[in-house]
């Protein structure tokens, strides 16, 4: 579903993507880990749309990027740490909005679907700006759901929440797994990502240093691989 | 649900986005009025920008009032200069508070992943300040016409000014949208809009201008500053419709 191939990023004389090879298969949840300033927000973004790739190829469902990205943003949804939400709107305004914006028929009816998906049918009329940032996350992911997208992107989802948020978004990823959909999430939190997902990959200074199923290793065997990989203490 | 195509079907041709002009026109209203509502919606909840700039626009005329009292045969010659001047400086107020508000928030990233043309984004942008605008220069022209005496509910006025406005407003979006990535971006877009609209703004405050005596002007009096105006908000808008995406996009 995702295919990434040689991916290079500069920004100005800053490389900071070093010739990326990733496939992620349909509904497959792939959670990509790494330190600050490894690329993981700068790869997410490109297969988001959001920047254009310097040289390698990145397609999504076999649409190249950034030639066919009208086309591949009908079927993505982002969430990031940022909520990508109108503060002063009312959680149902914001979702009605984007229901406008793509094209969604019976609107109210999937917007309230949505919102109840999510347990925030009852604030459906309070202003996005006076939610806990639990309840703000759970609606941005109604919000990047609300088109039943293919493909999830997930930018450090985890940012900020409580332990009752976290399981809550826990429960609402799994759901969303269960559905089909393909996920690629980027995270710090090394256990959570590797106990959602079906694989994990390590990128550290612009490169892919390992790609792990993660069935072939236990969380704690998974930490310390990581530490031996990120610090350079082994090959990877 | 909306009928989407299936994301694996391989791109074999390019026939599967051409999809009916009517159904593309559809769809690009659908954007423009999503993005009119969301921005009247906001307004509603937070009256943001029109309470700043009516705000401003209210205490600069009595400013100007006051400080003319004296000479109140040259406050009524400089009447259409000092209008260009509250709706130029209030404008450019509610262009950076409704766009800044976006770009802190990153809800702007949102946007551009949605699969809608960036032209419709920019043009729903220019209708919705413009509408804001417009409401601000219905409370200020009735002002003016106490205040300085003159005759701005003349239509060929009215006319002139929602013309120069539309262009200032054309262009403004364009720089805002540019300046709000910028540090300085407060201070740079007035530096960078003020500059660019000014043969506009002459040009429409020149029309004004010749409309505020007892007699109408002849056509062509007035032909070569109202062409001028036209012709910059064609161009305005021309270049926001198709420059828009280098600006958002990277």
């Amino acid at each position: 579903m995702i295919e990434v191939r040689g991916l290079i990023k500069n920004y100005g004389a800053l490389r900071v993507l070093r010739g990326i090879d990733l496939k992620v298969q349909q509904g497959e949840f792939l959670t990509l880990v790494g330190g600050n300033g490894a690329g993981k927000t700068t790869l997410l973004r490109i297969v988001a749309t959001l920047l254009n790739p310097t040289a390698g190829h990145v397609a999504v469902g076999g649409w190249p990027l950034p030639q066919f990205a009208d086309r591949v943003r009908r079927h993505i949804g982002l969430v990031s740490h940022n909520a990508l939400l109108y503060g002063d709107l009312t959680a149902g305004e914001n979702l009605d909005f984007f229901a406008r914006l793509y094209g969604l028929q019976e609107r109210e009816a999937r917007v309230t679907e949505a919102l109840q998906t999510v347990g925030l049918l009852a604030r459906q009329r309070d202003a996005v700006r006076t939610f806990s940032r639990g309840m703000t996350q759970r609606l941005t992911i109604a919000r990047a759901t609300l088109h039943e997208p293919d493909v999830l992107l997930l930018d450090e989802p985890y940012t900020g929440l409580d332990q009752e948020a976290t399981r809550l978004l826990d429960d609402l990823l799994r759901r969303e797994q269960v559905r089909g959909r393909t996920i690629l999430m980027i995270t710090h939190d090394l256990r959570h990502g590797f106990h959602l997902s079906d694989r994990i990959a390590i990128l550290s200074r612009g490169v892919l240093v390992a790609d792990v199923e993660r069935e072939t290793m236990s969380a704690g065997d998974f930490l310390n691989f990581y530490d031996e990989v990120t610090t350079g203490r082994v090959a990877a | 649900m909306t009928n989407k195509e299936s994301l694996l079907t391989p791109p074999v041709t390019t026939s599967h986005s051409r999809s009916q002009p009517s159904a593309r026109s559809r769809a690009y209203l659908g954007t423009l009025a999503a993005i009119v509502w969301k921005e009247v919606r906001v307004e509603r909840h937070t009256r943001r920008t029109l309470s700043v700039m009516l705000v401003f626009s209210l205490a600069a005329v009595v400013v100007f009032n006051f400080a003319l009292e004296l000479e109140l045969d040259a406050a009524r010659r400089v009447s259409s200069g000092l209008l260009w001047i509250v709706i130029l400086l209030a404008s450019t107020l509610g262009l950076n508070r409704s766009l800044a508000a976006e770009q802190e928030a990153r809800s702007i990233d949102a946007l551009l992943i949605a699969p809608v043309d960036r032209s419709a984004l920019y043009l729903g942008k220019v209708i919705s300040v413009l509408l804001f605008v417009l409401l601000l220069e219905a409370i200020l022209l009735p002002l003016f016409i106490a205040f300085f005496n003159k005759p701005y509910w003349r239509p060929q006025v009215i006319l002139i000014i929602i013309l120069g406005t539309i262009g200032y407003i054309a262009a403004g979006v364009l720089v805002a949208s540019m300046s709000i990535q910028t540090r300085t971006r407060d201070v740079l877009l007035p530096v960078l809009l003020l500059p660019l609209s000014l043969p506009a703004v002459l040009s429409a405050a020149t029309a004004v201008s010749a409309f505020m005596g007892p007699e109408l002007p002849t056509w062509s009096e007035v032909q070569a500053p109202i062409a001028l105006v036209i012709a910059f908000d064609i161009l305005m808008l021309t270049a926001g419709l198709f420059t828009y995406h280098y600006v958002v996009e990277e």
